[in-house]
């Protein structure tokens, strides 16, 4: 069970004279959970996500991002672990570190990247969460231990395969688990052949970015903005998706939305209302109830009281 | 270690690398007619052929350098006299051999480590590989034979099929007055590959050949001549990689095509010369009613490259499709592009140019499309697409458009631009590490021309790339 | 390059054009150094393929077609009373220091054979002064080639922010032709315009050239930005037999900006040899370069596009499009779009097409009963149009409607 902290996070735009955007953001999401996050434009929300991810444009000027892991989180890990690997700072941490920790970010816009299959990028990402996990978790020594032992190794497959890696995700395993992945989003196998994003609908990248958290198994996955521009069957897959993340890997769920809409389908434990950078509000599955209701002023006011 | 730094360690063996050769005949430095004499009588060649060259001879040292070109890249350390144009491998080999089996072992080691074993282990059909400027292998299969296919070294084309060569060699598409390294390749040529595909003939699978330089100070001068008769089909592939060396090399081929009616003639090269070699080929393909002409060009190595395959687009409906890729690291000019002629009506040709810069190499795009008045319906695509990875590195895009027909179409779009933050950190949200993936980004940058390779040469180049990708990275 | 030494031209002939002007010494010396070393210069660069020269430059008879000392012209200024509009003779008084600052600082006189023969020789030409913070929206200067030989040098400076918009129209002399030129003369109109425009400043600069088909045309156009100063460039070219016109932007400055629009059209046998380049030399600077031009009957168009990216040319955003309409079987057009990027920090594009008109575009009006001629003079208007939409000074998309429409009838 894994809990992703966030205290008193202050960040800004990452350059000279750059913006404030958050302005003290705590909150708390564990494995299993999920939480929904709402508020109305430029509130902070879209940055929270990016911020917790490792996007280079924002700057964090207070507050820290800390993982707590247990047990569970790291049964893949061969070497013995001491405390200090059950307790993570992401914001010392490089992008892709934090995923292979088990961050996932679910974008508002995907980049559209030509040339790149999805089959390809899908597995080198499995593949190198896989590798950085091990170097992340392994101290010094076992390293240099496992640098000599590959060097011995030799060359022994045709140049072309090139060796595979223990542990690491062979393709026709690699196939069979995307098949079952696609199948449970109803996603046309063809995908598989297209260009990461490239050409894709609104619908079919949002659904692509749930596939992609249903393969790397992300300890939390904060998606933002997944419900924007899907049509009411669309989103009813990519809720499904959403509900088997938490059932079936037991992900806890950081769901960015301007909408109830979605909190239909995917039922969140606990919602967030994010004001001029800050959590001003939280509350049960009711509240989201009352935010479509009632917008978002009485909570400023109330805010604004409290203080 | 990570898996992928095995990977590299032998990638890295499998390029560079260099071997102790010794040499059965070495001519004189320095270029004079007595060293053509030597050559042309060492290959016991017809008088016509020694005419040709002493011709050729006169007119590259009639030629100036070539230097005016805007931007071009630096040939001043270019000396022929310098170079040693002619080594024969001290084998006993003279005209090739039916089988590996009977190479001697010394030669076999390098190729075994350029992997052509591999090749042929993947059935990629007949192998002819140059070893210095000798031709040491050939193979053929019997099938080919039957249907009248030549596959040969281009030294015995001369002999054993003297009437057609005699036709066609630096006659109607490669003249030697073409320019100065055509005329000093029609000098000392030596090696390189005769392909005859008869009528109504298609080779269905690739033919090859692998060329390498091995020795100091040596140039590589091997001549391709292919004739594709009407209505045949071949796909000819060459590859180069060179080990490394201090002194500069020079490397001057020569290709001649000659795509006959209803005929698709396909040429792919992946050129990984030593990063001091100066790669300056000429190459030139004549297309005659409807038939169709495909260059597929990878350049990886060498100090400086000029290459513009060109195409004479000759006969009603010819058609020609240029596929470029050029990477350039530390140090390195590549100066490559496409050249097309549309000389009668309704041809059409693309081309599709992808370039990368890093490390404050340079890559150039030149081209120059030409239709002729009277070529109507013509139509002509070029794309021009450039990456560059730091500020120390040098994109051009000089592409030249001649236009004498009015019915036609023509379309010119190019576009330079860094790797994108945004993308980049999307691949980072999903564990890429930075360096995997720029790499990444790479690959699926130059996928367009990759798809277009056979499975082989498409992991070659994808190799070279993570090779000359990592580079950026100490 | 051979150039040509002209055997009429001396020293003496520079003196007395400068001393009719009664020129301060520095500009003599200017136009002294300039014909010294007409020696020594080449004539512009032109594009060479394997067996083509796109312009023969060289195949021009400069003894025959300059005669320095019967330059006539008629032109006209026009200007609001916060900004001068003046001949440089009546601006030295005044203006001396400003004028001595600026002249030849953006375009050096001795750039080529061409303009240091323009240097020495310039009799006519105009001085635009925009102080700081003044608004001109309206300057116009008509000028009409009366005789066979003109050269004419216009320098314009801005202050910071201030802005300027010049429409300057060039046209030959209705009866000059027959009065001035011996009977079958060519003509030669030598045109040299440089803009310095200050910090923060505007300049919109377009020029009309519908000079007779005898007269041979050589313009450059040079401008360069201080930070976030704009220069856009309009430059429109219907006249002369052959135009050999460059317009250039050197983005000198941070955040500075540049557009160059152009419009052609040729027609009978007209050579049109027109050229647009921009140097990114600073940091956030953005150009764009937009031609569109027509060919008829044998014209034939040369282009060449540059957009140079400097190393330290941070941030840079640089497009680029041309495209060309060919009207006739036997119209040529060649172009030469080259990017040259040294940053890699860098957006840039460029596009280049050449076509006629559209067959089934022609057939769907055909098919609304419009007739043929009508039908295709209606497609080339419109592919005029985007150039025309990127020209806000409407008196000039007026003009530049009115001599499309003209030579389609």
């Amino acid at each position: 069970m894994a809990t992703l902290e966030i205290n008193n996070l202050h960040a800004e735009v990452a350059e000279e004279g750059g913006e404030q955007i958050l302005r003290g953001v705590d909150l708390e999401v564990a494995s299993g959970e999920i939480h929904a996050l709402m508020g109305p434009n430029g509130s902070g929300k879209s940055t929270t996500a990016k911020v917790i991810a490792g996007h280079p444009a924002y700057e964090v000027t207070d507050g820290e991002i800390v993982l707590e892991l247990d047990e569970e989180d790291v049964d893949d890990i061969d070497v013995e672990l001491s405390e200090s690997d059950y307790r993570w700072n992401l914001l010392d941490m490089e992008p892709n570190e934090r995923a292979a920790l088990g961050i996932f970010l679910g974008f508002q816009y995907p980049a559209e990247i030509e040339g790149v299959t999805m089959t390809n990028f899908l597995r080198q990402a499995i593949n190198a969460k896989h590798d950085e996990r091990q170097e992340l978790f392994a101290d010094e020594a076992d390293l240099d231990e496992a640098a000599d032992e590959d060097e011995d190794a030799g060359y022994e497959t045709s140049p072309m395969e090139g060796p595979a890696d223990d542990g690491e995700i062979g393709v026709a395993e690699f196939q069979e688990l995307l098949t079952a992945k696609m199948e449970l989003l109803d996603m046309d196998e063809k995908f598989m052949q297209r260009y990461l994003n490239a050409g894709f609908s609104g619908g079919e990248k949002k659904q692509n970015e749930v596939l992609q958290a249903a393969l790397l198994e992300p300890a939390i996955a904060v998606l933002d903005e997944i419900d924007s521009g899907l049509d009411i069957d669309r989103l009813q897959d990519v809720s499904e998706g959403i509900n088997a993340l938490r059932d079936e890997q037991g992900t806890g769920i950081l769901q960015i939305t301007h909408y109830q809409r979605i909190l239909d389908y995917v039922e969140p434990d606990h919602v967030h209302v994010m004001l001029d950078g800050k959590i001003a509000k939280s509350g049960g599955a009711e509240l989201a109830t009352e935010l479509e209701d009632e917008g978002y002023d009485w909570v400023r006011e109330e805010a604004y009281e409290a203080a | 270690m990570s898996s992928e730094d095995l990977q590299d360690t032998d990638t890295e063996a499998r390029f560079e690398f260099k071997k102790e050769q010794k040499s059965a005949l070495k001519a004189d430095k320095g270029l004079t007619e007595e060293t053509i004499r030597l050559i042309s009588d060492d290959k016991d060649e017809p008088e016509w052929m020694l005419e040709r060259r002493l011709r050729a001879l006169k007119q590259f040292q009639e030629m100036p350098m070539p230097t005016d070109w805007p931007g071009q890249p630096d040939l001043s350390e270019v000396d022929v006299d310098e170079i040693v144009p002619y080594i024969r491998p001290d084998v006993d080999v003279r005209a090739g051999v039916d089988d590996w089996t009977e190479l001697p072992d010394d030669i076999k080691d390098t190729f075994d480590k350029l992997g052509i074993p591999e090749a042929e282990k993947n059935a990629l059909s007949g192998v002819g590989a140059q070893y210095e400027s000798e031709v040491v292998y050939q193979n053929m299969r019997d099938r080919w034979e039957e249907k009248g296919v030549i596959f040969c070294n281009m030294d015995e084309a001369v002999q054993e099929h003297e009437e057609i060569v005699r036709e066609h060699f630096m006659t109607k598409c490669v003249p030697p007055s073409d320019n100065k390294f055509a005329a000093l390749h029609g000098a000392i040529w030596s090696g390189g590959s005769f392909v005859y595909v008869p009528e109504d003939t298609t080779v269905d699978m690739p033919v090859q050949a692998y060329f390498r330089m091995n020795s100091e100070g040596m140039g590589q001068f091997e001549h391709t001549l292919i004739i594709a008769e009407e209505n045949s089909e071949v796909h000819y592939i060459e590859g180069c990689s060179a080990p490394k060396y201090s002194a500069f090399n020079l490397h001057s081929g020569g290709v001649e095509v000659f795509v006959g009616e209803d005929a698709h003639v396909q040429y792919s090269t992946v050129q990984n010369w030593s990063k001091n070699t100066y790669n300056l080929n000429t190459k030139r393909a004549i297309v005659e009613e409807n038939g169709r002409m495909e260059w597929i060009s990878g350049s990886m190595g060498s100090k400086a490259t000029m290459l513009y395959p060109s195409t004479i687009l000759k006969g009603r409906g010819a058609s020609d499709n240029h596929i470029t890729i050029a990477f350039a690291g530390e140090g390195q000019d590549i100066d490559t592009g496409a050249k097309v002629y549309h000389n009668a009506p309704n041809t059409k040709s693309t081309i599709e140019s992808k370039s990368i810069s890093k490390d404050g190499g340079r890559t150039n795009y030149r081209g120059l499309v030409h239709i002729a008045d009277g070529a109507e319906g013509s139509s002509t695509a070029v794309e021009c697409d450039a990456l560059m990875f730091d500020n120390e590195s040098t994109s051009d895009t000089m592409p030249y458009m001649e236009i004498n027909e009015s019915n036609v179409d023509v379309a010119h779009e190019a576009t330079v631009g860094k790797i994108g933050d945004e993308d980049i950190f999307y691949l980072q949200s999903r564990g890429l590490d930075d360096d995997d993936a720029k790499q990444m980004i790479v690959s699926g940058f130059i996928e367009p021309i990759t798809e277009e390779l056979p499975i082989e040469y498409a992991v070659e180049l994808n190799r070279l790339v993570e090779l000359e990708m990592e580079g950026s990275l100490g | 390059m051979s150039t040509q030494v002209l055997d009429s031209l001396s020293e003496d002939t520079v003196r007395r054009i400068a001393e009719e002007r009664d020129e301060p010494d520095w500009l003599l010396e200017t136009r002294l150094d300039a014909f010294d070393e007409l020696d020594e210069l080449d004539l512009p660069d032109v594009i060479q393929t394997p067996g083509r020269r796109w312009t023969n430059l060289e195949g021009l008879d400069f003894e025959s077609l300059v005669d320095p000392l019967n330059q006539a012209d008629v032109t006209e200024r026009d200007g609001e009373d916060d900004v001068v509009v003046l001949p440089f003779t009546e601006a030295f008084a005044e203006y001396g220091d400003v004028i001595e600052a600026n002249f030849g600082s953006v375009l050096d006189p001795q750039e080529n054979y061409l303009t240091a023969l323009s240097v020495a020789l310039f009799t006519t030409g105009t001085f635009v002064y925009v102080p700081a913070g003044v608004d001109a929206e309206d300057v116009t200067i008509r000028a009409e080639m009366n005789s066979r030989s003109l050269f004419s040098q216009t320098l314009v400076v801005t202050e910071e922010s201030s802005s300027v918009t010049i429409l300057e129209g060039i046209e030959s002399g209705a009866d000059a032709a027959a009065d001035v030129s011996p009977a079958n003369a060519d003509r030669y109109f030598s045109n040299l315009v440089e803009v310095a425009a200050g910090e923060n400043s505007y300049v919109q600069y377009g020029s009309l050239q519908n000079l007779a088909e005898d007269t041979y045309t050589y313009t450059l156009k040079r401008g360069s930005t201080d930070t976030y100063a704009t220069i856009n460039w309009i430059e429109g070219n219907l006249g002369s037999a052959l135009t050999r016109s460059d317009v250039e932007t050197e983005l000198d400055g941070d955040g500075s900006e540049t557009q160059i629009v152009g419009a052609f059209f040729g027609h009978d046998d007209q050579h049109l040899d027109l050229n647009a380049r921009v140097w990114h030399n600073a940091e956030n600077t953005t150009a764009d370069l937009v031609t569109r031009g027509v060919l008829d009957e044998e014209a034939r168009s040369v282009y060449e596009g540059v957009q140079d990216v400097g190393r330290d040319a941070w941030n840079t955003s640089s497009y680029q499009r041309e495209n060309t309409l060919m009207l006739s079987d036997d119209a040529e057009a060649d172009a030469s779009p080259k990017l040259i990027i040294h940053n890699h920090d860098t957006e840039a594009s460029h596009s280049a097409t050449v076509g006629q008109v559209d067959a089934e575009e022609l057939f769907y009006m055909k098919s609304r009963s419009i007739d043929p001629e009508t039908a295709r003079n209606m497609l080339v208007e419109g592919f005029f149009v985007p150039v025309l939409e990127e020209i806000r000074v409407d008196e000039f998309r007026d003009d530049l409607e009115e001599l499309v429409q003209a030579r389609l009838e």
